[in-house]
């Protein structure tokens, strides 16, 4: 329903929720399965909300990170599956990340300069 | 057990929904509604809990798209109207939607401008937007609509200041004053209640996912 990619302009940062569902479609999956699947591998700490996941997909097909599985297009429950150009965006999501670790990591743990 | 009940709600977002889930809670589950009426039929008292959406925003192949994706996560969805004027081969404007969902269709998305969610009790919050940046947008697609209804409410009091309406008898001019009165009055408590979640809700969203 909204748009909830919220990329920064220029550090590339995504939102958790964004970043939750592509993971959670390296393997195709529906949308009670992606919220399943978010829910176990986070052991509950996000639990999405139908209609935030909702405007995700929506967001996510349009900007071609994800598509439809083309068998399952006219089934009720559609099933989506990443994109090359969406493993590209996870992918430089984790080196992100890890920039961001290795730096908090470091001031926090009292290591840093 | 039938139970019919006629009702309309000013507060259509908050004030439903805490209505029908004080109905579940006396053993209430709704069965049907039209445009006045709610339709219950008896069950376990606290066995299902309700949540209404506003989905008046959007285009009909959305809205309609949005409430299949909605029951496959397995939920019953119910469609229900804001207005209360029947209408059949009516297109409407509607300056809160989001681009074509700005026109409105009798039969379509005209009067069906809200969905009715009902899940089983789990214990589980009933959560539809868990996102900040999400609870902000639906809050304040709900501001919009009442902030419409409250700015026309304005417009037609203002009209009864025009000489043609001032010639009318004193009884009826402050009758009609009084009407749109209260009638801004009940839309403007969800109005105001609806813009500080949406402000309090952006300022989160700037801090939280």
């Amino acid at each position: 329903m909204v748009k909830t990619i919220r990329d920064h302009a220029k550090g590339g940062a995504l939102t958790e929720t964004t970043f939750l569902v592509l993971l959670a479609v390296y393997q195709p999956n529906h949308g009670y399965g992606i919220m399943q699947f978010i829910d176990n591998e986070t052991n509950g700490r996000v639990v999405l909300g139908a209609g935030t996941l909702y405007g995700a997909l929506n967001t996510l097909v349009k900007k071609k990170w994800i598509r439809l599985v083309d068998s399952e297009r006219d089934n009720k429950k559609k099933t989506y599956v990443i994109t090359a150009i969406g493993r590209e965006k996870a992918e430089e999501e984790l080196k992100r990340m890890k920039a961001v670790l290795k730096l908090a990591a470091s001031i926090v743990k009292g290591d840093g300069k | 057990m039938q139970k019919r009940v006629r009702r309309y709600f000013f507060d259509f977002i908050n004030g439903q929904e805490k209505w029908l889930n004080d109905m579940a809670k006396r053993g209430y589950r709704l069965k049907g509604c039209g445009m006045l009426t709610y339709d219950f039929e008896s069950c376990q008292p606290n066995a299902f809990e309700y949540a209404v959406i506003f989905a008046g925003n959007l285009t009909n192949a959305r809205a309609k798209d949005y409430q299949a994706y909605i029951e496959t996560m397995g939920f019953r969805t119910f469609t229900k109207n804001i207005g209360l004027k029947y209408a059949f081969g009516k297109v409407k404007w509607r300056p809160y939607g989001k681009g074509f969902g700005q026109i409105a269709t009798a039969p379509g998305n005209y009067n069906n401008e809200l969905l009715i969610l009902e899940k089983e009790q789990d214990g589980q919050p009933f959560e539809l937007h868990t996102d900040a940046a999400d609870q902000y947008e639906s809050v304040k697609a709900v501001a919009m609509v009442y902030g419409w209804e409250v700015m026309m409410t304005a417009v037609l009091f203002a009209l009864t200041f025009l000489p043609a309406a001032v010639n009318s008898t004193i009884a009826l001019i402050w009758g009609i004053r009084g009407l749109l009165l209260i009638l801004g009055i009940l839309f403007g408590r969800p109005m105001v209640k609806s813009v500080r979640e949406a402000k309090h809700l952006k300022d989160e969203s700037r801090l939280y996912e």
